[in-house]
Order: structure tokens, then C-alpha cells, then sequence
């Protein structure tokens, strides 16, 4: 016991690295089990109580009980502090980018045997390599988030700037941009999210982990990654993208008409009509530009659900998960309140949203179709980090800096890989060099 | 060192004369050591205090402004400008009655956990001090260094351990799980030991013996009341520290309806513009607003004895 309060104590402090243990893809596969009882579910995704629901009301002998979180890196201790004490939910949300780290650390159930079978069949390999890891199934995806560009159609035609295709095509739109309207930008780079460069090293190829037999490659600073880099430093150096908070900095300037153009995913559809909802009939949405005009996509968040150890009732668990990410009717529910312009990851259900998800915001446009082509053009190969909390922390640590040129957002990749492998080493995880 | 070894010292003396005004002694202190001089000069001093006001007041101004705006105001006028259109009203009860009115629901346990839970901190506190200084009992100071062992420990390093402990006994979850630990207040302990020695001579308990008082109605009728203003000021800290705690209900609690009103408000700015909801995002911001007028309240109400408490002892 006191052992354990000691460990716990350092581990407060050092983000429970010293605990960790290494020791993925060695468990056995859950046993169905049976299918009734309660299942409590934690999420903090838009709809899950919408979901819980509807659920409860078609499945007389299962009682879901939904209880709110909240999202970010608090989530995910309190998700880890729960599999310690032994005090899980039966079902959790975890984002793509966090579930190596469950996984790797036996934080989450092995699914394989009862719902791989499932993500095999139903998902398409872009959101399968998001889940399977070292052979295995650790959760079950929800929705994609492939990339799309949001854009100010009026100022575009007000001003005669073509909509790019290319990122040296969006490189000269910037440019226009600024020329257009001094108080205007073409772009932003995030200074608290590194999603969306990710996404970006993601779809020029770029590679930044990969498993091999017990250990990891880890390749942050790879060339696709660092071409990426270079090019969004250079924008943001230039002055012709922002650099700001994703929170209300970045939605103040969207606000005010200074920020007329942005890259984002299929969900953020619906976010942006909801945060500037008088801007109604000014927007639209394109096809994210790519390297070589070939398109090519990523993603930029995304969610999945998955069993944590530990869980009283996984059969049940198991049940409810298939219903709200593969049934029709738990698809609707999600959407259920009309403004998530959410793309499910299983592309049977793309009618579902599809239909729930009004465009008049976008003056019609069929962005559900754009959604669909750039799911189907993202890059295979792309496996989330084991430490990603630590990795994102170091990029973030350094994105604000990279407009006044006091740091290189290549380097910024080169001190986050460092940084990435300092931690995996810490706890215990086997690392090849790059 | 005086004023002679300095004229004694070789070193070469400043040709310039001393600016008028300063005093000769200063002409001793060169170079690095002139900037502190200028810091503690009387502007110096007023420019600091005007800037740490500024640092604690614009935030606030910004609470204040943002909560009468309307969401496109937020987002479209400036954070220190009124909007638009004033829309605090409504504002106000779309927060109060947003999920059911789980705000109040908030509020109410907030005030559960941190008013009732600092009350009863603060009487185990002063009644322990108390004790600590003026009764003998074996150990006592090895007991007294366990206390200030608990000073030193961070109560962020204690949640994952209470957690892990809640866990055991079942309190995970529960109102109990976070109240609990809000009753321990080793600070408190020092505290009110600090005060006791300080406000309550021990002539007057030897008298209030002498007339045949019990230990406890010693305590209850005459140290209590003289310690009056020290209990104050252990309640306002603990107060202001349970209010203010966030890692431990964050760990233990996942039913809304137990939230704290910080918890609860993290909840919905966290995932306001992530999740897209941004309705959230003001009511996270006008939720802050209202959460901060109860502390704001009670500190002027309180504010004499936390004085008087402050400055106790200054002179022993």
C-alpha cells in the first residue's frame, strides 16, 4: 500500500509515466460475456446523452448511464486514474491520437474477440489503422475527421482569389489575401493544437510512428513531416497565416473578417455555423489542397470508444459500442439535434448524417460528398504515438514561437521527437532508432 | 560594514557626485545594487502595487464585460468595450436553467463542500492548535511535525492518493469523496496554535480552572471566542482552498449532479468550441462570473478579522 501511494504521488507529478507498463498485446481476448445489466459511459462528445437514450429506450435489457467529462488532457488522467483504483466506466471516449497510449499501457480491454470482427468488416483501413494496433482491436471508431478548407466565398469573389488546389496555389492566396484586405489572413497556425499540422505531415506523407515486432520507430522530424513544417513556418514567419489560439482568439478573428480562410476537418462544418452563426451564406467549403493537386487527406481529430480495464459488464459494453458507431439508428442519434456535421467513420452511415445536417449555412453545398472524397483519399500508414499527451505537449510548447522566428517549426519537430523518445524510454518502451 | 572601511577601500571613488536627493550611503552600493533603490522608491512601489491591481482587476473586467455580451459580441467586439447589445439578463437565465438548472445544482454543492466543509475544517483546526499549545500530552511535538508535514504536502499530490483511498472504501462517486478530505486542514492546525499562543493567555485559563471550568468548557467558553478572529482567517483560507480545488473532484466525481461549480464550468468551456457548442462557451464565462461573487462577498464581509488575523502576532 504504501508502495503504491509513493508511486501514485511521483506519478501525479510526472503524468503517471513511472507507472506505466509496457505490456500491450498480450492479453487474452474478453470473453463475450452476457448482455444485459447496467453499462455506465463517459463521454464528452456532442449527442452522447442524446445517444444513452435512445440506446435505453431500444434496448430494454441493458440500462446505459451516460456521465458528462470533460475533454482535453484532464480526461484522459482522470480516464487512467480510474483504471488504477479499479473504478471504470464500462465504456469510454478516447480520440484517436490517445489510444496507443491506453493500449500500449493494457489501460483498455483487447476487443479482438468481440468486436474486431466488427471493425474488420465495417471500416475502411483509414480508421481501422487508427484502432488495431500490434494485430489487435482496442476500440471501435465513431467518426472520421478528414481534412477540408473552410473559405469566405464572398471575399474570394469579391476579390478575384481562386480557391487553391495546391499548397503553392494556397501559398499565393494568402498572399492575395493579405493585398486584398491588410487585415485579413488566408490561414492559421494553431499556437495550442497541433492537430492540425499533424493532419497535414499525415496527408504529405509523412510517417511519425510506427510498430514493429516490440518496439517502436519513431520519425517525427521524417521529410514529408519537415517539408510540412517549413512551409507553414515560412507562412506564419510572413506574416500571411495567423498565429493564434484555436479558442476565442482564432473565432474573434473569424468573427471580425480576418480570418478568411482556414484548414479544418469534416466536423468543423458544424462547429463553425454554430460559433458565427450571422456569417450565414458567406462560407463554403473545398477539398484541402495537397502537394501535387492528387488529392490526399488526413485527419484531424476523430473518436472512438473503447472498453477500459477493468469494466464490470464489457458483454454489455460491447453491445452498446456496436450500436452507437455501426447501427443506423445510433448514427441518427448522434446527429439527433441537426448542427454536427460529424462523418461517420463506417461509410454505410454517411446518409444518416448526412441527411440530419442542414448546408443552408453553406448555401447548399454538398460538403458531405467533398467529405467523402477526402476520407477516401487519406493516406494509409499513419499510427498515433504511445506518448502522445508528451508529444503534442512539446510541440505546443514551441508553436507560439514560431511566428517571430525565434524557433523553426521543423526544429519544433526535431525537440518533440527528442522529447517523445525521452519519454517513452521513461516508461519503459522500446524505441529503434529512427 | 561602515562607513570607514568603506573610505578605507581602494577602490576608486565615483567622480560624479551623488544625484541630489539620495542619501551619501547609497553611493555604496553601485551598479546592480542601484536598481532595487529605484524599485523601492515611493513611484517605484505605486507603479508595482498599480500593476499588480491592473493584473488582478482586468481579468475581472473582462468577466464582467464579456458575461453582458451576446455571443456574436463576444466574439465580435472588443473584450474590454461593452457589446452591442447588454444581454446579461438573458444571459443569466439561459445559465440558470441550461441541463435542468444543474448550475444552481453546482453551486449549491460548492458551497456544501467549501462552506460547510472549511466550517468544520476550521473548528478541528482551532480546537487541535489549541490543544497543541496549550496542553501536555505525550508526543506532542512529534505529532506537531506530522502536522507540518502535512503543510508542506501539495493537496494537487494528495487527490491521486485519496482517489486510490475513496476508491477502496467505495466513496468514489460520492459527495463524501470530496468532502472528507476538505475537513483536514493541517495549515489550519498551525494556525490556530500560532493564534492560541498569541490571543489567549494562560493566566486566564488558569483562572477559568481555578473557578472550576472542565478543559472543554475552557475551550468552547473562553479561548474559543478569544481566538474569534484567527478561526476567521483559517475558515477564509480553507474556504478559498476547497472552492478553489479542482484536481480532486475532477478525479472522483464523474456524476454531474455532484460537481463543484469550477468543475462544472471546466466542463463546459472545455468542450464548447472543441465539440462545437459554442452556447457553452458563455455560459462557461457567465457561470465564472457568478461563481466569483460568493468569494468576493464573503472576503468584504470578513475582511476585518482576516486583517486583524493577518498582522496577529506581529509584535511577539
Amino acid at each position: 500500500m504504501l508502495r503504491r501511494t509513493t508511486a501514485a504521488l511521483a506519478g501525479s507529478a510526472t503524468a503517471l509515466a513511472l507507472l506505466a507498463t509496457a505490456c500491450g498485446g498480450t492479453d487474452q481476448a474478453a470473453s463475450p460475456g452476457k448482455k444485459t445489466g447496467e453499462v455506465t459511459f463517459w463521454s464528452f462528445l456532442k449527442g452522447s446523452d442524446k445517444v444513452a437514450e435512445a440506446f435505453n429506450r431500444s434496448h430494454p435489457d441493458i440500462k446505459v448511464t451516460f456521465e458528462t467529462v470533460p475533454s482535453g488532457q484532464e480526461y484522459y488522467s482522470k480516464l487512467t486514474n480510474a483504471v488504477k483504483a479499479g473504478t471504470v466506466p464500462d465504456v469510454a471516449v478516447v480520440e484517436y491520437p490517445h489510444l496507443p497510449e491506453f493500449a500500449a499501457q493494457g489501460k483498455v480491454e483487447d476487443l479482438s474477440g468481440t468486436l474486431g470482427p466488427v471493425v474488420k468488416e465495417k471500416f475502411p483501413e483509414a480508421a481501422r489503422q487508427l484502432v488495431d494496433l500490434g494485430g489487435r482491436t482496442w476500440g471501435v471508431p465513431r467518426d472520421a475527421a478528414p481534412l477540408m478548407m473552410m473559405y469566405r466565398k464572398d471575399f474570394f469573389t469579391r476579390h478575384k482569389i481562386d480557391v487553391p488546389t495546391t499548397w503553392d496555389g494556397y501559398r499565393n492566396m494568402a498572399e492575395q489575401v493579405k493585398k486584398a484586405d491588410p487585415a485579413a489572413r488566408g490561414g492559421v497556425l494553431y499556437t495550442d493544437n497541433p492537430g492540425v499540422l499533424e493532419a497535414l505531415s499525415w496527408q504529405a506523407g509523412g510517417q511519425w510512428f510506427a510498430t514493429e515486432k516490440d518496439s517502436w520507430k519513431v520519425t517525427v522530424d521524417d521529410g514529408p513531416s519537415k517539408k510540412v513544417a517549413a512551409y507553414w513556418g515560412d507562412l506564419a514567419r510572413k506574416d500571411l497565416v495567423r498565429s493564434l489560439s484555436q479558442l476565442d482568439p482564432f473565432w474573434t478573428s473569424v468573427q471580425k473578417d480576418r480570418t478568411v480562410a482556414y484548414v479544418c476537418a469534416s466536423w468543423c462544418a458544424g462547429a463553425h455555423q454554430a460559433t458565427v452563426p450571422d456569417q450565414k451564406g458567406k462560407w463554403a467549403v473545398a477539398p484541402v489542397p495537397t502537394w501535387d493537386g492528387k488529392p490526399a487527406s488526413g485527419m484531424y481529430g476523430g473518436s472512438s470508444f473503447v472498453v477500459p480495464k477493468g469494466a464490470d459488464n464489457s458483454g454489455a459494453a460491447a453491445e452498446f459500442i456496436k450500436w452507437i458507431t455501426t447501427d443506423p439508428e445510433g448514427m441518427k442519434a448522434w446527429v439527433s439535434s441537426g448542427t454536427s456535421s460529424m462523418f461517420p467513420a463506417d461509410p454505410k452511415l454517411v446518409p444518416v448524417t448526412k441527411a440530419a445536417f442542414k448546408t443552408d449555412y453553406y448555401g447548399g453545398q454538398d460538403i458531405y460528398t467533398l467529405m467523402a472524397r477526402s476520407y477516401d483519399a487519406i493516406r494509409p500508414g499513419w499510427t498515433w504515438g504511445p506518448v502522445m499527451g508528451a508529444t503534442n505537449t512539446a510541440l505546443v510548447d514551441q508553436l507560439p514561437k514560431v511566428a517571430d522566428g525565434t524557433v523553426s517549426l521543423p526544429g519544433v519537430l526535431t525537440t518533440a521527437e527528442r522529447a517523445t523518445i525521452e519519454q517513452m524510454e521513461q516508461r519503459g518502451l522500446k524505441v529503434t532508432a529512427p | 560594514m561602515t562607513e570607514t572601511s568603506t573610505l578605507d577601500a581602494p577602490a576608486p571613488a565615483p567622480v560624479t557626485p551623488p544625484p541630489p536627493g539620495r542619501r551619501p550611503a547609497a553611493r555604496r552600493r553601485k551598479g546592480a545594487m542601484k536598481s532595487p533603490s529605484v524599485l523601492l522608491s515611493k513611484a517605484g512601489v505605486t507603479a508595482m502595487l498599480g500593476l499588480a491591481t491592473l493584473y488582478t482587476l482586468l481579468p475581472l473586467t473582462w468577466l464582467l464585460l464579456s458575461s453582458t455580451k451576446s455571443r456574436e459580441d463576444l466574439f465580435g467586439t472588443n473584450g474590454f468595450a461593452l457589446g452591442d447589445e447588454i444581454h446579461l439578463t438573458e444571459n443569466l437565465g439561459h445559465l440558470f436553467t441550461a441541463d435542468d438548472g444543474v448550475y444552481l445544482r453546482w453551486l449549491l454543492n460548492t458551497v456544501l463542500y467549501a462552506g460547510v466543509g472549511a466550517l468544520l475544517a476550521s473548528v478541528f483546526g482551532v480546537a487541535a492548535g489549541y490543544a497543541f499549545d496549550k496542553l501536555a500530552f505525550p508526543g506532542k511535538e512529534r505529532l506537531f511535525s506530522l502536522v507540518l508535514l502535512g503543510v508542506m504536502v501539495p493537496g494537487t499530490a494528495m487527490a491521486i492518493p485519496l482517489y486510490l483511498l475513496a476508491a477502496k472504501v467505495g466513496l468514489v462517486n460520492t459527495f463524501w469523496g470530496v468532502f472528507i478530505p476538505g475537513l483536514v486542514f493541517p495549515f489550519g492546525v498551525y494556525l490556530a496554535r500560532v493564534f492560541s499562543a498569541s490571543y489567549v493567555p494562560d493566566e486566564v485559563l488558569e483562572a477559568a480552572r481555578m473557578d472550576g471550568a472542565g478543559e472543554f468548557r475552557t475551550f468552547c467558553r473562553i479561548a474559543f471566542p478569544m481566538i474569534a478572529p484567527g478561526f476567521v482567517t483559517i475558515f477564509l483560507f480553507q474556504f478559498t482552498q476547497i472552492w478553489n480545488s479542482f484536481f480532486l473532484p475532477l478525479v472522483m466525481l464523474s456524476d454531474q449532479d455532484l460537481y463543484p461549480v469550477n468543475l462544472g464550468l471546466y466542463v463546459w468551456y472545455s468542450s464548447a468550441l472543441t465539440q462545437g457548442h459554442p452556447e457553452d462557451y458563455l455560459l462557461a464565462v457567465v457561470g465564472s462570473l457568478v461563481a466569483v461573487a460568493p468569494l468576493i462577498a464573503i472576503f468584504l464581509m470578513l475582511q476585518r478579522f482576516w486583517k486583524s488575523g493577518m498582522t496577529a502576532g506581529a509584535v511577539k
